[in-house]
């Protein structure tokens, strides 16, 4: 009897903490409910996962849940009704080089991603200019000397057709411009993980990669003179940088439209965002 | 006879309490019996349902590329309307033939030395420890091959990368060589001793009982330890992504990157539109590799047969 007193102590306690609670938080929104699926980006899943297990702390009857593919499978989730939001690296509304926009798809920016092109530390080479960027990627210039390197062959590390990555390197770096699909010195990886391993390992490498996975065992080349740093994409100066999206058919609504919203909001997109190594939107009002 | 299995016979005492027993135990049996052909319809239709599904989507394929150019044009540009897959349908073969090349030999080797040649107390040790290297995860493998076997080949052929298919048949080489070994080991032990002894009694050296008797009697079984390896060579997906190259590009040189039905699938699936021609190419490109080990594992079967019909 004596326990049974004491839990029923702790559990009024914490029925009146957990009320008080919910109550001093939201009172209206926390009688929210529903279902969101999200699919798509591997690069957002883990802004997605952490902004889920945050929000359903505050919405307890919303059952969200999160998975990742490529990319291109976000907005088609979402198409195929498969999905509430698809997770995608770049504005799945719009024509993107290899894949048409979806017709009726929303896109939310709820993070900036910034990119580097990375070299091997042997090509001893920190700086690029687009042009040349453009020139190495697509086989025109095949030696580092050609770029103020020493006299050896470039080897070209590319991401596979439909990453995410290789869309905005592509569209931003290389301002459209084709990539190499062949040769000796040509391959293809088929995750950031790999890419930094081959860069990293490979002599005269050349790839690129998200600002997050640089370390310093290869060189994040300055591009037409401008360091890749959260600082230069903050002040408009570095160009390489992208918005993650979270595509929603229509406006968002019901639950779905809280979470973006929450996922936009200035407390997590200051606190748990930056901690997870993403640029907060709200930084990019000055662009 | 049925006395003699407890089980299946209820004891004979004309008692109420013995007839709910015998239903009881009927009941038993018969639940069992529908438990376990259940579970092995389910075994059935999961294979079944795959090769339906594959295939069903895979053959969509063919509805926007000719068979020809599927299957004889090297051409892999989906970004443009080309769906040659003979880049891969090649790079596979030439991976698994070169892994064969370089595995087989040396496997038969180490199993004659196990089953005839090492004393007892070592192969004791080994055969556990090849019996572990069965089991080690191919993505290990993989990463091996990724961050000791390339920079290795870039040391000792002066080339660039070093991905290719040298790189992928040396990391699959090393990874059937157990498989290989261990089948082989089994096989050379279970020929009979009178033939070896009877070889020894003409007067035949060791080195010709090996090659003269022991090989051609364990032939069956050495053929399917080969096939079986040669099966695992042909779906390893992980360890061969890693040091390939991906590059759909036909390899005239062994240290060309290059591409296989395998690790072209794993990286461009999760890029694919659902519905397109290039997501029904890869499903096409799925079924091949299961009507390939399909057909392995019935030649196995076969042979498995024609050795008990010989015994």
């Amino acid at each position: 009897m004596k326990w049974f007193g004491k839990m029923t102590t702790i559990t009024l306690a914490a029925t009146l903490l957990l009320g008080s609670y919910s109550g001093s938080a939201t009172a209206a929104a926390s009688k929210l409910s529903g279902k969101i699926v999200i699919n798509g980006s591997s690069a957002l899943l883990p802004l997605s996962l952490q902004a889920a297990s945050e929000f359903k702390k505050l919405h307890p009857k919303v059952r969200i849940s999160a998975s990742a593919a490529g990319s291109v499978t976000g907005p088609q989730s979402v198409r195929k009704g498969i999905a509430d939001i698809g997770a995608c690296d770049w504005d799945a509304s719009t024509d993107v080089p290899g894949f048409k926009k979806f017709d009726g798809q929303v896109a939310n920016k709820v993070a900036v991603i910034p990119f580097a092109a990375i070299v091997n530390k042997s090509t001893g080479v920190t700086e690029l200019s687009t042009k040349e960027l453009q020139d190495i990627f697509s086989g025109k210039v095949t030696n580092w000397k050609e770029v103020g390197g020493k006299d050896a062959d470039i080897v070209v590390v590319n991401r596979a057709f439909g990453s995410g990555t290789r869309v905005n390197f592509q569209l931003k770096a290389l301002k459209g411009t084709d990539f190499i699909s062949k040769g000796d010195n040509y391959k293809e990886v088929k995750s950031s993980g790999d890419m930094k391993t081959a860069v990293e390992t490979t002599p005269n490498a050349i790839g690129y990669i998200d600002l997050v996975y640089v370390t310093d065992k290869m060189n994040a080349v300055k591009i037409d003179n401008v360091a890749p740093t959260t600082d230069n994409v903050i002040n408009g100066k570095y160009k390489v940088w992208s918005y993650g999206y979270y595509m929603t058919k229509g406006q968002p609504t019901g639950a779905t439209k809280a979470f973006i919203e929450y996922i936009q909001s200035a407390k997590f997109q200051n606190g748990s965002l930056k901690k997870l190594k993403f640029i907060p939107i709200t930084a990019m009002k000055g662009e | 006879m049925s006395k003699t299995i407890p089980t299946l016979s209820a004891p004979q005492r004309p008692s109420r309490s013995s007839s709910v027993r015998r239903l009881r135990l009927r009941l038993e049996h018969r639940s069992f019996r529908l438990l376990c052909a259940s579970s092995a319809v389910l075994v059935c239709g999961v294979l079944l349902a795959m090769l339906f599904f594959m295939f069903r989507t895979g053959v969509l394929t063919f509805r926007d590329v000719p068979v020809s150019e599927f299957f004889l044009s090297t051409a892999w540009e989906p970004e443009n309307e080309k769906y040659g897959a003979l880049v891969f349908i090649l790079g596979t073969f030439a991976v698994t033939g070169l892994t064969l090349l370089i595995a087989v030999p040396i496997s038969l080797l180490a199993a004659l030395f196990l089953a005839e040649l090492a004393p007892q107390r070592l192969s004791r040790v080994v055969r556990p420890i090849l019996d572990l290297l069965v089991g080690i995860p191919s993505v290990v493998y993989g990463y091996m091959g990724l961050t000791l076997l390339i920079p290795a080949l870039r040391a000792v052929t002066g080339s660039n990368l070093g991905d290719g298919v040298l790189a992928a048949s040396l990391v699959l080489a090393v990874m059937v060589l157990p498989t290989i070994t261990r089948i082989s080991d089994d096989a050379l032990r279970a020929v009979p001793r009178k033939y070896v002894q009877g070889s020894f009694a003409l007067g035949a050296t060791r080195f010709q009982t090996v090659t003269g008797v022991i090989l051609p009697a364990a032939g069956r079984g050495i053929v399917q330890a080969v096939i079986l390896g040669m099966a695992r060579a042909i779906g390893e997906t992980m360890a061969v992504v890693m040091v390939i190259g991906n590059t759909p590009q036909l390899a005239d040189s062994l240290l060309k990157p290059t591409s296989v039905l395998t690790s072209n699938i794993v990286m461009q699936l999760p890029n694919v539109p659902f519905d397109s021609t290039w997501n029904n190419a890869l499903y096409m490109m799925g079924f091949l590799l299961l009507a390939i080990s399909l057909l392995m594992i019935g030649v196995v079967r076969m042979l498995q047969k024609k050795g008990e019909n010989a015994a």
